[in-house]
């Protein structure tokens, strides 16, 4: 089951997005995986079949851009969809350009993150 | 004197001697000593008896021993031997010369030849004793032939014989004669005298000897000299009287004459205004007029002693008798001035002239002197001495230097201040030599100037440095001034040089600061003026009549001032003109409306004095600050965009913050109940699931509210730091903080700050903010106000004995009394730019302290904001605070910001 399920992690250092993301995720039929910050997604082994990354914008330590451009670097082609509590008009852009799929402020409804990650996906 | 005297005695037609005291004699003259052939010496002491015939000598001693008894004059006849041996009858006369009191310091006397007359007598009583008969016709024959009077008297005086002279000039027969006694033929005015001096021979003896005026047989009264002698018998008795009448009317006339002659020139001599007196040739004063007399105060007797008196001034007696011996011995013009002191005591100078009088032969028989009083003259001279002697003294003292010079120029007299000034002596400095003490630069130019007042014959004056004689040079102020004779032809030019280096010095010190201030003004472009209010009288410095654009020549005024002040700063210049006439100094910013609607802006301060007359006048500066103005305006201008940024930064920052805070939970309840819904949607529904979710959705429903609870604390629960406090001192320096901004808006600010105000315990910071609040909403609440002046007034007193209040009166848009109670909720504004936040923050600040704050509208346009506070408990001293934890820091603050 879980292979057949495409992956999806979610990074953030908030205990209740880690909590709550993975469930809905999963009740989309995507398998789950939750790491409360970036340092602890680049040293798990889920890099290589993560089909789609949810990521914090802020975070203590690296932080969600950090994350992507290091990605970058390392040619780790992950579909992002970046969440963020501030809603900085100037942040989506920002990350679009950077090659974000989309760019969700909290609180963000379901249909808009499944439609997020349908887009991701389709990119793969 | 002696040899004077003694000239005398020996010129006297008579021998003389004189004899001490005792009798003894000490002293014969010449005519003695040439009639007796006896040498002084031979015959002082007892010599002389030698002399005397034998048959005379014991009635002569008799005689002088009665005389030296009774000290009474005594006469007696004896005859003396010429040198050849032959004897002549002479008259002896004696007489004592006594002391002060009557005691005789010596015997005078004189021997007169009477030998002529005597002999006569004698014959006539030879005859009359040998035969009456032949001796009277004897008698007769020799007496009528005598060219005498003879009259011969019996002792009882009366007549008994005359000689036919005598009847002849009587006219009368002898009987007639007889009754000459009588007096009848003796003029009136001469009769009782000389009968009363007849009988007193008769009774006593002594010769007779009279002068007097006896009427001849044609009525006429001729002089004639009566001399009686007796003739006694060898008992002594008087046995006959013989009197001889000489007719001296010839001398007598002679003598009347010279009497009247003599009166008359005593007359003149007595009259003459001047005092006058006639001196022996050996200089001692014979005779002298009243007038000497009189201006001296002293009798003949006294005067001629004068040498021994105060009669001349002790100072001048000494050489007074120099010359006076000087001129008697040599016979010499004396003249002299010396003092005299007159009758009163005061001395007066006189001019004393003495001369001899010569006789033929040439030999000084006595001198005339005069005495001038030349006593004002005298005073005149010295005083014109003084005089001199003074303006000498004055010309060589005074401080300047003083000249003369010829009317063509060259100088001929420095004083000695001038001369010591060069260090020349007067023959170097003559003529043009002073001229090498004059500067070289000023030489040609003083030269010039000197040629051109003489030229213009009118004072002139020019100013040049002259060399000290220690080499120095000093600024003189050379003045010329012309002397003129009567027809107005220069005849000198006077001068004075004045020292006026230190003046010049100070001048050119004043000259160089002037100019320093000017080049001040002009570069800092303040100008300086002064204002005396009662009069109105402005005086501007040029750089105020540069600043305002006007021609200094124009006169300064309260309207010309107007004319420039910008239309909207007029009300700044009344309020001026108010704050003036109450005496109060002042210090405004006005902008000024020049021509092409340029703006100035000034700064005007000006301080009140009272001036060296009393008068109260201002004193100020006016300042030109459009540069700074405009580059202030700029700068604020950025500042408050830069703070406009900065509240929009950190406001978005905290928006963002308190936004984050508020999403996260917000996110977690979205998800989960979206979840949850999922869940349960599904076909069998998830329960589990959907309850977990729900719970989740519950606790971060939770964490949201604890972040909202959070975020109050942060406003609510803050504590303040406390300490006691002026609200005064607080207060002015939200004032000093804000003049800027107030004059800025033309905002006229009137604090009235109580005096003797209680301390306050607060936050000070907390409660400037406060004040600056309330000032800034009142500076803006009259931002739009253009038709009334933007009045503040900041007000402070003593509320109740436990509280102080602050007041705030503007004159700006005013509240609406509906909304007042509005006015301190958060989020409540009028102005369009406004958050609504400040007064809500300044209640809650207030409130904190445990005081009030509110609102009202004023009767005129305007709000008035005010607060009170209450006062330091008595005995309360140090920080202490008033919220319920102790210590939190700012520290403390931002670490609760960051966790929001």
């Amino acid at each position: 089951m879980t292979s057949k399920c495409p992956l999806v992690s979610v990074v953030d250092d908030d205990e209740s997005v880690r909590e709550s993301l993975p469930d809905l995720l999963r009740e989309f039929g995507f398998a789950a995986r939750a790491f409360s910050s970036a340092e602890e997604f680049l040293a798990s082994d889920c890099i290589g079949n993560t089909r789609c990354l949810i990521l914090d914008v802020a975070m203590p330590g690296m932080t969600g851009l950090d994350l992507q451009r290091e990605l970058a670097l390392r040619r780790q082609k992950i579909p992002i969809v970046f969440i963020t509590a501030h809603r900085d008009e100037n942040l989506r852009p920002r990350a679009l350009e950077q090659g974000a799929v989309e760019c969700l402020f909290k609180p963000f409804s379901d249909t808009d993150l499944l439609e997020a990650l349908n887009a991701a996906l389709r990119v793969n | 004197m002696e040899i004077g005297f003694s000239l005398l005695i020996d010129a006297l037609p008579g021998l003389v001697w004189t004899a001490l005291p005792d009798g003894n004699i000490d002293f014969f003259n010449q005519r003695w000593c040439e009639y007796t052939g006896l040498s002084l010496d031979r015959s002082i002491g007892s010599g002389w008896e030698a002399a005397i015939h034998p048959e005379d000598l014991q009635e002569l001693l008799e005689s002088r021993r009665l005389t030296m008894n009774s000290g009474d004059p005594r006469e007696i006849e004896a005859r003396l031997r010429r040198l050849d041996g032959e004897y002549r009858w002479f008259f002896f006369r004696s007489s004592p010369l006594t002391d002060t009191d009557g005691r005789v310091i010596k015997w005078c006397g004189i021997i007169t030849d009477i030998d002529r007359q005597m002999r006569v007598a004698e014959e006539g009583s030879r005859h009359w004793w040998r035969s009456k008969g032949a001796r009277e016709n004897h008698f007769r024959s020799i007496v009528d032939r005598l060219p005498v009077f003879v009259t011969l008297m019996n002792p009882n005086g009366e007549a008994v014989l005359a000689n036919r002279q005598v009847l002849e000039y009587f006219g009368a027969t002898l009987d007639e004669v007889k009754g000459w006694e009588s007096g009848s033929t003796i003029h009136p005015d001469d009769r009782s005298e000389a009968l009363a001096a007849w009988q007193r021979s008769v009774e006593t003896g002594e010769p007779f000897d009279f002068e007097g005026r006896h009427r001849r047989a044609d009525g006429v009264y001729r002089w004639f000299h009566m001399r009686g002698f007796p003739l006694r018998d060898s008992e002594g008795r008087i046995v006959l009287w013989y009197l001889l009448q000489t007719d001296v009317e010839n001398r007598k006339r002679t003598e009347e004459a010279l009497r009247a002659s003599e009166i008359n020139l005593r007359q003149i001599v007595d009259s003459i205004p001047g005092l006058v007196c006639t001196m022996s040739p050996a200089g001692a004063i014979e005779h002298q007029n009243q007038q000497i007399l009189d201006y001296f105060g002293k009798t003949a007797e006294e005067l001629r002693d004068w040498a021994f008196t105060d009669a001349v001034h002790p100072d001048d007696l000494q050489h007074v008798i120099e010359v006076f011996t000087k001129s008697i011995s040599t016979g010499t013009l004396y003249d002299i001035e010396h003092r005299c002191r007159r009758a009163d005591g005061v001395y007066r100078w006189f001019q004393v002239r003495a001369l001899p009088v010569r006789d033929k032969d040439g030999r000084i028989t006595g001198w005339y002197v005069l005495l001038t009083d030349i006593d004002d003259r005298k005073r005149a001279e010295e005083a014109l001495q003084a005089n001199e002697r003074n303006l000498t003294q004055i010309i060589n003292t005074i401080p300047t230097l003083a000249w003369s010079a010829r009317p063509d120029g060259p100088a001929e007299f420095f004083n000695q201040h001038y001369l010591d000034y060069l260090g020349l002596s007067q023959e170097q400095a003559q003529d043009w030599g002073w001229t090498v003490a004059v500067h070289p630069d000023d030489l040609n130019g003083l030269s010039d100037a000197w040629q051109h007042i003489m030229a213009s014959e009118e004072p002139g004056e020019i100013e040049a440095r002259l060399r000290r004689f220690d080499g120095e040079y000093r600024w003189f102020l050379f003045r010329a001034n012309p002397l003129r004779d009567e027809s107005g032809k220069i005849v000198k030019w006077y001068g004075t040089n004045t020292d006026i280096d230190d003046r010049k010095r100070a001048a050119e010190e004043l000259r160089r600061s002037e100019a320093f201030l000017a080049e001040g003004q002009r570069l800092s472009r303040t100008g300086s003026f002064s204002w005396h209010v009662a009069t109105e009288e402005i005086t501007w410095s040029e750089q105020v009549y540069s600043i305002f654009e006007l021609d200094p020549n124009l006169p300064v005024t309260l309207g010309l001032i107007g004319s420039r002040v910008h239309p909207e700063d007029i009300p700044l210049l009344h309020d001026m003109v108010e704050r003036a006439k109450a005496g109060k100094d002042f210090e405004y910013e006005h902008r000024l409306l020049l021509s092409g609607n340029r703006v100035k802006y000034l700064h005007l301060v000006g301080h009140g004095i009272k001036n060296k007359r009393g008068n109260f006048e201002y004193i100020g500066a006016v300042q030109d600050v459009t540069e700074r103005r405009l580059s202030e305006e700029a700068l604020s201008k950025v500042r408050s965009e830069l703070a406009h940024v900065a509240r929009v930064t950190s406001l978005g920052a905290l928006t963002a913050s308190i936004a984050h805070e508020v999403n996260q939970p917000l996110s977690g309840i979205v998800t989960n109940a979206s979840t949850c819904l999922r869940m349960l949607a599904v076909d069998p529904p998830n329960v589990d699931g959907a309850r977990e979710t729900a719970r989740r959705t519950i606790r971060d429903g939770n964490r949201a509210s604890e972040v909202i609870t959070r975020l109050r604390g942060l406003f609510s629960k803050e504590d303040i730091t406390t300490e006691p406090m002026d609200l005064n001192e607080a207060t002015q320096e939200v004032i000093a903080l804000s003049l800027g901004e107030l004059q800025g808006n033309r905002v006229m600010l009137r604090s009235e700050l109580a005096d003797g105000l209680p301390p306050i315990v607060g936050d000070r910071v907390q409660l400037q903010q406060v004040i600056l609040n309330l000032l800034r909403n009142a500076l803006d609440a009259m931002s739009a106000v253009e038709d009334r002046p933007r009045r503040l007034v900041v007000r402070t007193e003593q509320d109740e004995s436990d509280s102080v209040r602050l007041t705030m009166q503007d004159t700006g848009i005013g509240i609406d009394s509906q909304n007042l109670d509005r006015l301190f909720d958060a989020f409540y504004t009028t102005k369009t730019a406004g958050m609504g936040m400040g007064l809500s923050v300044c209640r809650s600040i207030i409130e904190r302290h445990r005081g009030q704050l509110w609102a009202a509208p004023n009767d005129g346009p305007g709000a008035t904001f005010s607060f009170s506070l209450p006062c330091q408990p008595a005995g309360l001293k140090g920080a202490t605070s008033i919220g319920g934890r102790q210590t939190p820091d700012t520290m403390n603050r931002r670490r609760v910001m960051r966790n929001l």
